[in-house]
C-alpha cells in the first residue's frame, strides 16, 4: 500500500481474523519524502510553536539538531491513522504504543509497518497484536512499537462502536 | 555541560502523582476548518472525515475526527497580550514551546528543575470513541512517573509520562494518551 486516496479509502473491503496469520506482515504505507512545508503545516495545525520544527537557524546551531524535526506528535497521529485504515470499515484500532528513537528530517520517506504476532478471539472479537514501526528510506526504525487491532470474525458479530473492550 | 549530580530531587519527586483539574482541551468545540487542518497534515484523506454524505452510511452514521485531532496541540487561550511576542520579548532565544505564555498545558504544575531541553519520547494510545463536529473535548491529566537516567555522554535526564484522560461533553470516554518526554 503506497500513499492511500479517499476512494481507496471509501471502497477499502474488510478485513477479517480469519484473513490473518501469525507472521504475516500487513500492508504498508508509504509517505513523503517529507519537506519543511509538511513539517510546518503539521505546527500549524496544532499550534506547536517549538522552533525545532520550523526554524532551521534554532534547530542546528542552538539545539545541535541536523536539520529541523519532523514532530513526535504528528508520528503520534499518523501510527493510529496507518492502523486505522487496516482496519476499515467495521474493525477497531484499540491501541498503539511507539517510542521516538531515531530523528526525522527533511528528505525522508516514511514507510509504516506491522507484523502480527498473535491473534486470539475474545468475547466474539478478533484480536491481532501487532509489532509495528515507521522505517526511513535508509531502513532505519524511527518508531518502534506494538498495537492492537480488532476485527470481526467472518458470519461473527460486529465490533462495538463506541468500543467496549473485554472484561478480561 | 554534563553534571553527576541527581536531576531527580525531592522537588521533582514531590510532583509525581500531580493530578489536573478537569479541564476543556485543546480545540475547545471540534469544528470543520480545523478538522480539515488536521487532517490535511496528517495526510489522511479518508472521507469519514469530511464527506458527510458517505460518512452517513457508516458505522459511525456522521463525520468524525482522527482521536487525538480536536484535544491535542497547544492551543492558546484568548489573552490581553498576543503570547508570541511576549514570549520572545522576554526571552530573544525562547525555544517557543515551554515559555509561551497561556499555552494549555493541561493543567499540571510545572516540573522544578534546570533541566530546559524537552524532546518526544514516545506514547501509549487506547482509543474507545471518535470525536464528532460540534464536541467539546475535556481532559484531565496525571505525571504517572518521572524517572531520572544517564546518557552515554554522563549528562543526567528525566523521562516525564503524563497519563491523559480524553472525554466528550457527555462523558464518553474518547480516548487516553500515555505520552513521555525527555528532559535533558
Amino acid at each position: 500500500m503506497t500513499t492511500r486516496t479517499a476512494d481507496e479509502l471509501r471502497n477499502k473491503t474488510q478485513m477479517y481474523y480469519e484473513d490473518v496469520s501469525e507472521g504475516q506482515m500487513l500492508p504498508t504505507y508509504v509517505l513523503g519524502p517529507m519537506t519543511p512545508t509538511h513539517v510546518f503545516r503539521w505546527s500549524a495545525a496544532i499550534e506547536n510553536w517549538h522552533r525545532i520544527h520550523y526554524d532551521q537557524d534554532f534547530a542546528i546551531y542552538h539545539e545541535g539538531l541536523p536539520n529541523i524535526l519532523v514532530n513526535g506528535s504528528w508520528k503520534q497521529s499518523i501510527m493510529p491513522g496507518y492502523l486505522k485504515d487496516l482496519c476499515l470499515p467495521d474493525g477497531w484500532m484499540w491501541k498503539v504504543s511507539f517510542q521516538h528513537r531515531a530523528m526525522i528530517v527533511p528528505g525522508d520517506t516514511l514507510t509504516c509497518w506491522a507484523k502480527v504476532t498473535s491473534k486470539y478471539v475474545k468475547e466474539g472479537m478478533g484480536f491481532i497484536e501487532l509489532e509495528t514501526g515507521m522505517k526511513t528510506q535508509d531502513d532505519i526504525e524511527t518508531c518502534p512499537g506494538t498495537g492492537t487491532i480488532v476485527l470481526p470474525l467472518k458470519g461473527g458479530r460486529a465490533i462495538p462502536y463506541p468500543f467496549v473492550p473485554p472484561k478480561s | 555541560m554534563t553534571t553527576t549530580a541527581t536531576k531527580l530531587t525531592p522537588e521533582v519527586k514531590a510532583v509525581i502523582g500531580a493530578t489536573s483539574e478537569f479541564t476543556e482541551a485543546g480545540w475547545g468545540v471540534v469544528n470543520k476548518e480545523s478538522l480539515r487542518r488536521f487532517t490535511q497534515a496528517i495526510m489522511d484523506p479518508d472521507p469519514r472525515y469530511w464527506d458527510a454524505d458517505f460518512a452517513k452510511t457508516t458505522r459511525y452514521g456522521e463525520v468524525i475526527a482522527p482521536h487525538l485531532a480536536g484535544s491535542g496541540g497547544g492551543r492558546a487561550a484568548w489573552q490581553d497580550v498576543d503570547p508570541v511576542s511576549l514570549t520572545f520579548r522576554e526571552n530573544p532565544v525562547a525555544d517557543g514551546l515551554r515559555e509561551a505564555p497561556g499555552r494549555r498545558r493541561g493543567g499540571l504544575p510545572s516540573i522544578p528543575t534546570d533541566l530546559v531541553r524537552v524532546l518526544n519520547a514516545g506514547n501509549e494510545i487506547e482509543m474507545y470513541k471518535h470525536p464528532v463536529i460540534g464536541d467539546r473535548l475535556y481532559s484531565q491529566s496525571k505525571y504517572a512517573s518521572i524517572i531520572e537516567r544517564v546518557g552515554r555522554d554522563g549528562a543526567h535526564m528525566l523521562i516525564i509520562t503524563t497519563e491523559t484522560y480524553h472525554w466528550n461533553q457527555r462523558g464518553e470516554l474518547c480516548y487516553i494518551n500515555r505520552g513521555s518526554s525527555f528532559q535533558r
